[in-house]
């Protein structure tokens, strides 16, 4: 029983651990604080590691793992808001009306792009970081996510305009002048 | 510098589509017109590349985010400790379980056993309290036997050539016992009839009794036998203030029954049981030379 128990954990590790990083990740950068996302991860794995025997073997374990993660970011959401430590869940104030479209920079430092995601409300910034780096499709999104289609759709659409929005403001304070765009005309050579 | 007039609506379409261009999620016609569409507008195919560096930024500075190698060995620690757990929970579990399955199983065995020791006691002295019944009835209150013992040939002509040979088996069989008397009994109200051989010794008088099993048995079970006399299995009990010991010998129940103490009475018995057994089944071929397991019945 002990070998087979084992035997199983070996199994699970192998097709989890990969995903590791992947997950921090992502969790670091809606959480916002390390401690916050390495409880999260060990959260996730335990989990996933109790209800392994449901897994199939040979179907997205990446997928599946981002679930679990994001069904147990629910719950630390909620206790961090209540404990007054996240303030922005659903309310990305402001950032309803968006402006015309940002100029961002040439060239886009580390700092900049994780310092302007990090100003996206966190509901768009899950669809940014699910679709722009995780790659998973818009199916796997709303999945993951529990939300219709449409919404990962217009979502992602808001999301990415808002991370260049504030990439634009980098360019700006980089004393980068927004290019003049006309509308209903084209610049050409 | 030339600026060209294009379909500003046209344009606003392609720029609606262009996420889902990014993200391969448009159907292959319509990621075919955007193409088609990027190649003669640079407005909108700058608008792409900016969202292309955008998302390759991302990718790029998140990817470069660095993750601690505790983060791992945490993982690893802590799945391998919930295994530990899991698994002494388990065990203990199910060997809690196991051992009380075990115990259930092991009582309930045990209680199967002790019901049926149980039954055939019972049946048992059903049995032999035919025997005590026919001793009591006929020697004991009956007295139905001389004091100066009957002549040999009497009984042979009493007990008929079908029994006539056990009563040099009775003579020889019981030392110290001398046969006083040897007839065939009825039982008022029954159709029952017993062999009975009546002798005296050792200040008591004791009975050989020999009546049809008609069909019944006495049980299997080695721990309900007193004794085994060459394969035959000797059962013993005391009832009604007599000590009996009986056997089946073909279809009959054979009892030896007097008021000695129990081990001298299976002493007696075992004795007996081999030689009368033999004997039935001899007369038994003798006269119904047909018959190998059912002797003869009881004239």
């Amino acid at each position: 029983m002990f070998f087979r128990a084992k035997v199983q954990l070996e199994s699970f590790e192998a097709a989890a651990m990969p995903h590791l990083t992947d997950l921090y990740r992502t969790a670091s950068f809606l959480l916002r604080d390390r401690h916050e996302a390495e409880d999260l991860i060990q959260d996730t794995y335990l989990e996933a590691w109790k209800s392994f025997h449901r897994f199939e073997l040979g179907t997205n374990c990446r997928a599946w793992l981002f679930k679990i993660m994001f069904h147990r970011l629910h719950h630390v959401r909620r206790r961090l808001v209540k404990a007054s430590r996240l303030t922005t869940i659903d309310s990305p104030d402001g950032q309803d009306e968006l402006a015309a479209e940002p100029v961002v920079p040439q060239e886009i430092r580390d700092e900049d792009v994780l310092s302007a995601l990090e100003k996206v409300a966190v509901e768009f910034r899950e669809v940014v970081l699910l679709a722009d780096v995780e790659e998973f499709s818009y199916r796997e999104i709303a999945e993951t996510l529990k939300i219709p289609l449409g919404t990962v759709m217009s979502r992602l659409s808001r999301g990415r305009k808002l991370l260049r929005q504030e990439l634009g403001e980098v360019a700006r304070s980089y004393g980068i002048s927004p290019r003049t765009k006309q509308a209903g005309a084209a610049e050409t050579t | 510098m030339n600026t060209l007039s294009f379909d500003s609506k046209r344009c606003e379409r392609i720029r609606q589509q262009l996420d889902s261009y990014l993200s391969n999620e448009l159907l292959v016609e319509t990621a075919s017109d955007v193409v088609h569409h990027l190649e003669s507008c640079q407005a909108c195919s700058r608008d792409l590349e900016s969202r292309m560096r955008v998302r390759d930024a991302l990718q790029r500075a998140v990817s470069n985010w660095p993750v601690p190698d505790s983060v791992r060995t945490d993982v690893v620690r802590k799945l391998r400790a919930s295994q530990a757990r899991s698994f002494a929970g388990v065990s203990v579990k199910r060997w809690a379980l196991g051992l009380a399955t075990a115990a259930l199983v092991l009582f309930g065995l045990f209680a199967a056993e002790w019901l049926n020791l149980r039954r055939g006691e019972q049946l048992i002295a059903s049995i032999l309290k035919l025997g005590v019944s026919d001793h009591v009835i006929c020697a004991i209150q009956g007295h139905n036997y001389p004091e100066v013992p009957n002549p040999p040939d009497q009984i042979r002509e009493k007990l008929g050539a079908r029994y006539a040979p056990l009563l040099q088996v009775v003579q020889q069989r019981l030392p110290g016992f001398e046969l006083l008397e040897g007839h065939i009994c009825s039982i008022p109200g029954s159709d029952r009839k017993y062999v009975h051989f009546i002798t005296r010794g050792q200040g008591t008088i004791l009975s050989v009794i020999l009546t049809e099993r008609n069909g019944a048995a006495l049980p299997r079970d080695k721990l309900l036998l007193s004794a085994d006399s060459d394969g035959l299995g000797i059962y013993q009990d005391h009832l009604s203030g007599m000590e009996i010991a009986g056997f089946e010998s073909g279809q009959y129940f054979a009892f030896v029954v007097s008021g000695l103490n129990q081990k001298k009475l299976l002493e007696l018995a075992r004795g007996l049981a081999p030689a009368l057994n033999e004997t039935l089944r001899t007369t038994a071929r003798l006269l119904l030379p047909n018959a190998t397991t059912k002797w003869a019945k009881l004239g």
